[in-house]
């Protein structure tokens, strides 16, 4: 069969659309129903993230941090801090290094709990998203007793973290654990298995894995396609090499390897091993000050590093040049939802209309992070 | 009996040196008690000499391992050098490889497919500005996803006529981080398909991350406020 062309219509979504995740402005060029053409236009939360960094002290670029990936500050608090702390060659105490490990791990849960859930809506399957926001809540109020924020954390700081865990804080994400990974199956029940989630998702949107590389799409999405990288393992910092945790990939069990699919069960998979590594790491948390080694005045050496930790999304570096002066000379971010959200033309090429909201719900994007 | 005792002492003392005291304390035979104290205290004052001992260890160490990178950074250096005659700017590689610009194209089309070095991923573009009437520079952060290895690469460029070659042909990911770089910094890559802001709007002025930037005084009929000098 022949491939008709007829004229191309334009057609234009967002920016202010549910499905779009955020304000992003999709130039879509269509065949009929065929998609031949997809731009993506960002920008529109632009705040010049790098250019304040260079006018505020090392601490107080923090909370800029938070607000640039808002659905998993602690991972990006996270990052920012381990990258000062090696390039002033502080050592934190060991408590420190388990705290952290655990908030982040819970909230790399909670990311991708939202990502699951809005990736059902996006695709038509209104309860999974319910019961995924009722957990994630639990995360976000458990985060609440610990830093008084739900969402904005500035919890990890240089050199150490704000609060030390309250009282039965421990406890309460244990009792948090013991009902959470139960729920994996119940999710597993209502969408993973799904015979029409499967039908949308499944097949769609193939990501090659030299694709993927070389569009620097890292993360889920890249494991998605079946590679095995994962910067905790691979690169490790902090203490994650102390603890047993599986890299899960994408092997293309309801389709394609590098599917949508594949990508959304990655997901999934990684809470389970999040909520694994936050078990062993709640058994063994030593005693300890948290607030030891915060430095009095954080002032790096001249110098420079490009620091890479594994956030919720993906590869998340920080490229930091001091010129040895409490004010950075330079901060780059490297987002890895830029990276994944610049693949889209490329994988949703030849899909239907409709596709294409999937495919970008299965990137799991966060535009706060891509414009900075 | 002594070497009965003597293995429990050096038990308890482990016991101890993990951070458990009690393990001690509760002896109940006073002559034993003080006995494992005194082998506590001379076993801490072993390990505090053990380690350091250890640490200078651990610094000879930790030279190796830059030399591997250095040989990692030297081994391309080198290549290149020979390859591409007169496109390393500096002797010093040891952190970073200053290219000067020409034939980037084709030494990054080298570095992705020569089968010892395999740089198949960009990981990063950073622009970077030296301080005004100064030069700029473009840095690269490559990855290899093969070997697991990475280099930096530098290019300096005029500041009045900022130009670099493209390598969105080589990674694709170029693209869109060489489009932020002329977004910010204005340095134009020869050979990009599309060299727009991706960022700021089209019609924005000036290039922000420029140390010698000024915000503009008006934008689209709106006066922009001014920012006090000095944010602490």
């Amino acid at each position: 069969m022949g491939v008709v062309h007829g004229d191309l219509m334009t057609l234009n979504i967002g920016p202010q659309h549910p499905s779009t995740h955020g304000v992003l402005r999709l130039k879509v060029k269509t065949d009929g129903e065929i998609v031949s053409e997809v731009e993506p236009y960002i920008g529109y939360l632009h705040r010049c993230f790098e250019k304040h960094c260079e006018n505020v002290t090392y601490d107080q670029v923090i909370p800029y941090t938070d607000r640039c990936d808002y659905i998993a500050s602690m991972n990006n608090n996270f990052g920012y801090a381990v990258a000062v702390e090696e390039l002033m060659k502080i050592k934190v105490p060991e408590r420190v290094e388990y705290i952290r490990v655990i908030v982040a791990e819970l909230n790399r849960i909670a990311s991708h709990l939202l990502a699951l859930g809005t990736y059902g809506l996006d695709v038509g399957a209104f309860t999974p998203f319910l019961y995924m926001f009722r957990d994630r809540e639990r995360i976000l109020d458990i985060f609440e007793a610990l830093c008084g924020a739900r969402l904005l954390y500035n919890y990890i700081w240089v050199g150490g973290v704000s609060h030390d865990f309250p009282n039965e804080f421990v406890e309460t994400v244990y009792s948090f654990l013991d009902y959470f990974e139960p729920k994996i199956k119940e999710y597993n029940e209502l969408l993973t298995y799904n015979k029409i989630f499967i039908e949308r998702t499944a097949d769609v949107g193939v990501m090659p894995p030299e694709v993927a590389i070389s569009y620097g799409v890292s993360g889920p999405n890249l494991r998605g396609s079946g590679v095995k990288w994962d910067i905790r393992k691979n690169e490790t910092y902090s203490i994650y090499e102390k603890f047993d945790f599986d890299i899960p990939v994408g092997s293309g069990i309801m389709g394609t390897v590098g599917d949508c699919w594949d990508r959304y069960y990655v997901r999934m998979q990684e809470m389970v091993q999040s909520a694994k590594i936050v078990r062993q790491a709640l058994k063994t948390i030593p005693a300890g000050n948290v607030h030891q080694a915060l430095p009095k005045k954080i002032r790096p050496p001249k110098g420079f590093i490009y620091k890479r930790t594994e956030s919720p999304r993906g590869d998340l570096a920080y490229y930091i040049v001091s010129d040895g002066s409490p004010i950075p000379f330079r901060l780059k971010m490297r987002s890895p939802a830029f990276t994944a959200l610049s693949v889209l033309g490329e994988i949703s090429q030849g899909w239907m209309m409709s596709d294409v909201i999937a495919i970008l719900g299965s990137l799991d994007i966060v535009l706060g992070e891509i414009d900075r | 009996m002594s070497e009965d005792q003597d293995k429990y002492i050096a038990e308890v003392v482990e016991k101890a040196l993990r951070g458990d005291m009690d393990a001690i304390n509760n002896i109940e035979d006073r002559v034993t008690r003080s006995k494992a104290k005194a082998a506590l205290i001379k076993a801490k004052r072993l390990s505090k000499t053990a380690a350091a001992e250890a640490a200078p260890a651990e610094e000879t160490a930790q030279t190796d391992t830059t030399l591997t990178e250095k040989s990692l950074n030297q081994k391309v250096a080198e290549a290149l050098a020979k390859k591409f005659s007169g496109s390393i700017d500096s002797e010093d590689v040891n952190e970073y490889i200053q290219l000067n610009g020409k034939n980037w194209f084709e030494i990054a089309q080298y570095l992705k497919d020569n089968p010892d070095l395999l740089f198949d991923s960009l990981q990063c573009i950073t622009g970077f500005d030296f301080g005004e009437g100064e030069a700029l520079e473009v840095r690269y952060n490559l990855h290899s996803m093969t070997h697991y290895h990475a280099i930096e690469i530098r290019i300096k460029t005029d500041r009045n006529d900022p130009k670099v070659p493209s390598v969105e042909q080589v990674w694709r990911i170029g693209d869109w981080f060489e489009r932020e770089t002329y977004d910010m910094y204005g340095i134009v890559f020869e050979g990009h398909h599309n060299m727009t802001r991706i960022l700021c709007p089209e019609d924005w002025e000036g290039w922000p991350l420029r140390k010698d930037y000024e915000t503009q005084e008006t934008y689209h009929g709106i006066i922009v406020p001014k920012v006090k000098e000095g944010w602490e």
